[in-house]
């Protein structure tokens, strides 16, 4: 991911963002009334700026491909470059399993969602401790929504739970 | 003289119960997020944040600002018994740290380490003290266009500085003021990149952007840690006390280091990182001893240790002197001071007198309550190392949803948190430093301001900027670090060089092990 091509990724990923920020705030209205830059000057800037970064990383990539690394340098790019051990499905799972969290947290309520949340991460990254796992998915939901209810004074959603 | 008044003042309001209280607080929460490996400062202060809301400012803040040099303090702990610095400014400690635990020295080292935060500290407050009020009276005379250049400045310094490469550290700032610039423009009150989503015409909440950034991302890294096994522990053992011989050849070293620090602190923007580093380098070239450095010199922990502590000091200079955060860590307590109603700034020393040096003040007695809690329980704090970061990680996004939704109790703050969580986790993997982004994000609005009222004062002429001596004179300050990072990058010194390879030889010698 550190490798040139990953900052040529990274450099057209910026300009693109850049052009579709820069063509929104070209439809912003034109207001001048005590400013004589109105609220368009600004994020212009901001958006030449965007691309002028990537156009420099991209200066950047093309001069880093010329210089000849050092030795330990390169040993250890190579090292970090090297397949990573852990499978990017595990993430991507897991952030799956936030947005369904974060989708039952108001209808289901704080303290169901966040006990059934904690337990099926702890099932996976702390195995074969099921109860150990199921004791701290009820006490920290049940602490957490204490805290903030009581000591705090923002009430956290019940959701399908009556108090 | 007034700083004198200021700083006895500040101890009188620092030494009441509650302020004591909370202090103590603070320094123990940050030690313990710096046992935590991969939760850093910035993480620990934006997972708590929303902890604060509905207490009195004074106290949230000496809490907020204990989390952090506590959390610096405390770097050490994971740097030298894990092999894995806490934070990224403790990555100097690792190098000479981890051989000393090697060698059965674990508790002298970790002594070494928290008497020499510890006097880095105590000489940094002071330094703070003296250097803050006085640049604040200065500041004071700033218009919009010195508020400007000092913005460019201090974003040019954060873009240029942190981080390998000075395009990702633009790309970063740029998207951050990108993100300053949604929301209702406040001058002319249109609605400006919402995408029709209400939620954001009052702005991007800065605490997700923070929470996301820092702490969620960071569970992405542990997941990394966790399931590919790199952690290796090393226990506390030996003497607690370090050898008449061990500090003689320490304290110069501390004394050093903290001048170093406090200096890279006091520069918006150079970051704890650089500061350790150099300290380190200045130590090896000084050293009648090199070839002892990287194989266990004592020197080599605590001028890195000091100089971190230190730079923490240097850092609240921009924040209470002028408004603008000196490292990724002060962004975060910017906010939180912006959250409580508060602008930092000149301003803050005739209009906030007691929260300004009651938050000095707290910062030496916080300072004697880290080098009590650590000496004695550094062998029971560091069980946390041992806590299975299986179970850590799942905490850290439960705190950090419980906290993000406490603060508006909306459920779109938690899918953004999630999205700046993953965004956080690509900038790592991309090498893109995140912190500029904090400060863009941050200083944005200001900037935008100030450029505005600018013009709109000069009737639209854009020269003058340039007119105002000070104001030239910070954007030519802007134009030097800029020159001066591409010019560093062509030709590193021989010194950070042959620094960088020692790392690099490291990692290579653990990832075998």
């Amino acid at each position: 991911m550190k490798s040139n091509k990953g900052d040529l990724g990274l450099a057209v990923c910026v300009i693109a963002l850049a052009a579709g920020y820069l063509a929104l705030d070209l439809q912003l209205p034109e207001v001048r009334l005590s400013d004589p830059l109105g609220p368009r000057a600004f994020p212009a800037l901001v958006g030449v700026g965007l691309i002028a970064s990537a156009l420099l990383l991209l200066l950047e990539a093309r001069s880093k491909r010329k210089a000849r690394p050092n030795t330990v340098a390169r040993k250890a790019a190579a090292h970090v470059e090297a397949p990573p051990r852990v499978q990017p499905a595990v993430l991507i799972g897991m952030v799956i399993w936030a947005i369904v969290y974060y989708t039952c947290f108001e209808p289901v309520g704080y303290l169901i969602s966040t006990t059934v949340f904690l337990f099926g991460l702890l099932s996976y990254f702390n195995r074969r401790r099921h109860l150990m796992n199921a004791i701290v998915a009820v006490s920290v939901a049940l602490v957490f929504d204490l805290v903030f209810s009581q000591l705090l004074g923002v009430p956290m959603p019940t959701g399908l739970l009556s108090f | 003289m007034e700083s004198l008044h200021g700083i006895l003042h500040g101890l009188s309001i620092a030494a009441t119960p509650t302020h004591l209280l909370y202090t103590l607080i603070g320094v123990f929460i940050g030690t313990m997020i710096s046992h935590l490996p991969g939760i850093g400062p910035s993480a620990g202060i934006a997972l708590l944040i929303p902890v604060t809301f509905g207490m009195d400012p004074t106290s949230a803040l000496m809490m907020l600002t204990g989390i952090y040099y506590g959390c610096m303090y405390g770097g050490a702990v994971t740097a030298i018994l894990l092999n894995t610095p806490g934070d990224a400014a403790a990555v100097m400690t690792v190098l000479d740290g981890y051989p000393l635990a090697r060698k059965g020295r674990a508790a002298a080292t970790l002594a070494i380490a928290a008497t020499s935060s510890f006097i880095a500290g105590m000489i940094g407050v002071t330094l703070l003290s003296f250097v803050a009020a006085p640049l604040a009276a200065v500041a004071l005379h700033f218009g919009p266009t010195e508020y400007f250049a000092l913005i460019c400045f201090a974003l040019s310094t954060a873009s240029a500085l942190t981080g390998e490469s000075l395009a990702k550290g633009m790309i970063s700032v740029f998207l951050g003021l990108a993100l300053a610039t949604v929301g209702i423009d406040l001058q002319s009150g249109v609605p400006r990149f919402t995408m029709g989503f209400v939620e954001l015409q009052d702005r991007v909440n800065f605490l997700v952007v923070v929470v996301g950034l820092f702490a969620i991302s960071e569970v992405g890294r542990m997941v990394e840690g966790t399931l590919g096994g790199t952690l290796h522990t090393v226990r506390v053992e030996g003497k607690l006390w370090f050898s008449r011989d061990e500090w003689r050849r320490a304290r110069p070293a501390a004394l050093r280091g903290t001048f170093v620090g406090f200096l890279c602190g006091a520069a918006p923007g150079l970051g704890g990182t650089l500061a350790s580093m150099l300290s380190y380098v200045l130590e090896k070239k000084i050293s009648k001893h090199p070839e002892e450095f990287g194989h266990g010199a004592i020197e080599g922990v605590a001028a890195p240790e000091a100089a971190t502590n230190a730079d923490t000091c240097g850092a609240f200079v921009h924040l209470l002197a002028l408004g603008v955060p000196g490292s990724g860590s002060t962004a975060v307590i910017m906010g939180a001071f912006i959250m409580y109603g508060i602008q930092p700034g000149p301003m803050l020393f005739h209009t906030q007198p007691d929260l300004v040096w009651g938050l000095i003040a707290s910062m030496y007695i916080g300072n004697i309550m880290l080098l009590l809690l650590n000496l004695p329980l550094v062998g029971i704090l560091s069980r946390i190392l041992y806590v299975p970061p299986g179970v850590l990680l799942c905490l850290i996004l439960v705190i950090a949803s419980a906290g993000v939704y406490s603060f508006d109790s909306d459920v779109f703050d938690l899918y953004m948190a999630l999205g700046f969580g993953v965004l956080g986790y690509t900038f790592r993997k991309l090498d893109i430093p995140k912190a500029p982004l904090l400060f863009g994000l941050i200083l944005g609005h200001t900037l935008e301001q100030s450029f505005r009222q600018a013009l709109t004062i000069s009737n639209g002429d854009p020269t003058v900027f340039v007119r105002s001596p000070i104001s030239a004179g910070l954007l030519v300050c802007a134009c030097i670090s800029i020159g001066a990072s591409v010019w560093s990058r062509r030709q590193p010194p021989k010194a950070f060089q042959q620094l960088e390879e020692e790392v690099a030889e490291r990692h290579l010698a653990d990832e075998r092990r």
